[in-house]
This record gives structure tokens, C-alpha cells and sequence, in this order.
């Protein structure tokens, strides 16, 4: 599905990590693993340094922490949030949806829409597209769409091929209108007929939480994990990246007349390290292009990576100047998104540490 | 296939591979391992397969035998 956007901008971002850090080298002994094969783990997938949140501490807390920074540094007021959008797959609660719980913190007006949006690794673009289709309205001139996720307590420690690549992280970015702004193009799929190659199988309705799901099972490898835990098949989600992303882009740039080399950066999902190397080879796009370096510092934390890497790479040149950025996001759904943006002189572009 | 033996050995990071060799014999073919195959599978040969075929060749020859089976249209 295509999307046009006119007259939109985003005009800040802000990155809220948990101040515990977590590293791969202190973990390796978690692992029935030689140490030799971890150190390669380290080098190819980027797995080091994460940041995870203590124990509960949920999104909302840490979205209150950061909104609350904003108000008071002048950046943004509570009486112009009209909708407030939270894009996360662990939720506080699975009622009520956490933006309400946000506002109701916030004692923010009661004319604010908020939405509770349940997409993965893609979602920071789904959002996006969402708080623009909502700055339609004449009723809504200022969006805050907050993307996160607390997914380490949902990962288990036994499983190398998941736990130390996951980090927790919740971003917020503002969406207004701006009649000087470039129109901007996105692109969203869907293919929930290959769903359970992402998934967290147990705390649903499908199948609740029980101290059988809580069970560790041999999930290959050396691998231990329970139905309460996220698990990937890598070499399908490897594959569908590699198949899917890459036309969405080309379609994406061919649609709008750009070329690879008018891009100045291509913000994808930090996946990892080896993921992003082998997608921007397959792309053509040169190295430099693409940040890499989220995994290794915060570790992945689903949607959120994508601001994440803006806030962490380019903050202080998005405070002064304009740059073309083309966003990729991919994961859980299946769900793959790309989105045309040029993104500069925002108001804030920073990385706050939650205490 | 000569190519193809040598891009597994520089994966598998041995001196030289065989068609003939077990592929459960390589200790470095864990989850990364078989990815990295996957990688190169796709970036040299446009062709895409899972940890579960790989699981189900028996020797490096088979593998070979399935990309080149993909590539025909016949798997």
C-alpha cells in the first residue's frame, strides 16, 4: 500500500533508555556454547553492550519519564497533544490501552485521541503513517506518537539466538503540519500468513500465561526457551528481508524519482549488524549510508531502533540541517515498511537516560 | 561447484571441503553458521533457503545438488 503525505513534518525526537547495561561478554557463560563461537556471535551479529529495563518498570513509566522531560524543558506543551499514539507489543496492560494510561498520568485534556498500536519491528513507520493520516483532521494539530518496547523480560536468558541481541527503548517523536514541508512517500505490507515466524506464543487469549508455558523446552542448538518467550526462525526472517525490502525500496525511490545516491542516509531496523551488512550489499547502497550501530550499544529493541538510530547518529546534524532519509522497517507481522522523509531543523534530537 | 566448495570453506573456516563431506561433521554449521550459508546462497546463486532444508542435506554435494535443483525451477 502506497501513502502520500503533504504538509507534514516530524519536528522532534527523544530516545528514553534504562540506565542498566547489560554485556554480551559478562552473559557468554549463560550460554552452553563454546567461547569461541560467542566472540564470533559478537563480531558478526554486533551483539556487546544492551540496555534493559529493571524489573517493573513498565512502557508507560518510561514515557512519562521523557514527556515529562519535554514539558519541562520548554520542548513541548500537554494542552497541544491532540493524539497521543503508542506503537508497542508490550503493553502495560492488556487493558486499558497504555496511551490512555500515559494520559491519564498526564492528566493531559481529555480531547486527545489515543490509540494503542500493536506492530513489531516495523512499527515506528506504521505509526508514523498513522499520526499522519490524523493530522488530516482539523481537530488534530499536533500528534506524539511514542514507540517502545520492554521485551527483555519476555526473552529467555538460555536462548543465545535472541537474548543478548535485545535491548529496551522507548522513543517519541512529534508529527505537525507545516504547509513548507516536502511531501512525504511511504509504502506498508502485510503478510500475517507467515506470522509465527516472530512471535511470543503464550499471554494472549489464544493461550494465557500458565506455569506450563513457563516451562523451558529444548528449542535446538543449545537453545532453551519457553512459550512465554519471543522466538525467531532467523533464516526465514533472513529471508524474507532479503526478498521483500529491497523492491519495496527500489519502488519506494523509483516512485519519487530518487536515486540511491540523492539518499542521504537509509535508517533501517537495527535487526543486527549482519542483517543490515547484507541488506545494504544486496541493495547497493554504500556502507556509510547505513548505521549500524544501534545492536551493539543499546541493543535491538524492535521499532524503536529506528529513532533510536537517528537520535544516537544524527542528532546534532538534524537540529541544523535537512537530510534525505529513506526508513526501513521489517519484523514481526510479517509486517515491512519503508518511508521517504527529509528530516532537519527539529526542535529536539536527543537521548535521555531513564531514572 | 569448485566455487561453491571454496565460499563453504571460507563460511565453515576450513583449508578445503568436499562434496563428499558431512555436513554434521563441520562444528562451526550452528544457527550463525547456517545462516551465513543462507547469506551467501542468496548473494551468489539469487537463491533462498531455510535452516530446515539445510537440516535435511546429508553431505555438502547434496546441498549443492538442491541450490542447483532451485535454480532449474524443480524444488
Amino acid at each position: 500500500m502506497k501513502f502520500t503525505f503533504q504538509h507534514k513534518r516530524i519536528s522532534g525526537i527523544l530516545t528514553v533508555l534504562p540506565a542498566r547495561e547489560l554485556s554480551f561478554l559478562e552473559e557468554m557463560k549463560n550460554y552452553n556454547f563454546p567461547e569461541a563461537r560467542s566472540l564470533k556471535l559478537m563480531e558478526v551479529m554486533g551483539y556487546d553492550k544492551r540496555r534493559v529495563a529493571e524489573e517493573g518498570v513498565c512502557l508507560s513509566d518510561l514515557a512519562v519519564f521523557g514527556l515529562k522531560h519535554l514539558f519541562e524543558s520548554g520542548l513541548l506543551r500537554p494542552e497541544e497533544i491532540d493524539a497521543l499514539l503508542v506503537v508497542t507489543h508490550s503493553p502495560d496492560y492488556i487493558l486499558p490501552p497504555t496511551s490512555n494510561v500515559i494520559q491519564g498520568r498526564l492528566c493531559l485534556k481529555q480531547d486527545t485521541l489515543c490509540l494503542d498500536i500493536s506492530q513489531a519491528c516495523a512499527g515506528f513507520i506504521v505509526g508514523l503513517t498513522q499520526g499522519f493520516l490524523l493530522l488530516e483532521q482539523e481537530s488534530i494539530r499536533k500528534v506524539v506518537l511514542i514507540n517502545g518496547d520492554i521485551l527483555s523480560q519476555r526473552t529467555s536468558p538460555k536462548d543465545r539466538s535472541i537474548y543478548p541481541l535485545i535491548g529496551d527503548a522507548l522513543t517519541i517523536t512529534i508529527l505537525e503540519r507545516d504547509s513548507q514541508s516536502a511531501p512525504i512517500h511511504g509504502e506498508i505490507k502485510m503478510d500475517g500468513s507467515r506470522g509465527d515466524a516472530l512471535m511470543i506464543p503464550a499471554g494472549g487469549i489464544r493461550l494465557p500465561c500458565s506455569p506450563e508455558t513457563a516451562v523451558l523446552e529444548d528449542a535446538g542448538d543449545n537453545n532453551l526457551r519457553a512459550k512465554d518467550h519471543l522466538r525467531m526462525e532467523g533464516s526465514v526472517i533472513f529471508n524474507f528481508v532479503q526478498t521483500e525490502v529491497p523492491p519495496m525500496v527500489e519502488s519506494l525511490l523509483a516512485r519519487t524519482g530518487t536515486s540511491v545516491d540523492e539518499v542521504d542516509y537509509f535508517l533501517c531496523h537495527q535487526s543486527n549488524r549482519f542483517m543490515l551488512q547484507k541488506l545494504a550489499e544486496k541493495m547497493n547502497i554504500p556502507s556509510a549510508k547505513v548505521p549500524k550501530n544501534v545492536v551493539e550499544n543499546f541493543g535491538n529493541s524492535s521499532g524503536a531502533t529506528i529513532p533510536v538510530a537517528i537520535t544516537f547518529n544524527l542528532a546534532e546534524k538534524l537540529r541544523n540541517e535537512h537530510a534525505l532519509t529513506c526508513l526501513m522497517g521489517y519484523g514481526g507481522g510479517l509486517t515491512w515498511a519503508a518511508m521517504l522523509v527529509n528530516l532537519g531543523e527539529l526542535a529536539f534530537c536527543e537521548m535521555i537516560t531513564f531514572l | 561447484m569448485d566455487e561453491f566448495l571454496k565460499q563453504i570453506a571460507v563460511i565453515l573456516e576450513v583449508e578445503n571441503v568436499n562434496a563428499s563431506d558431512p555436513l554434521a561433521s563441520f562444528t562451526q554449521l550452528d544457527s550463525m553458521g547456517v545462516l551465513s550459508v543462507i547469506a551467501m546462497l542468496d548473494a551468489s546463486y539469487g537463491v533462498n533457503i531455510s535452516t530446515t532444508d539445510i537440516g535435511r542435506m546429508s553431505t555438502v554435494g547434496e546441498l549443492w545438488a538442491h541450490v542447483q535443483c532451485i535454480k532449474r525451477g524443480c524444488a
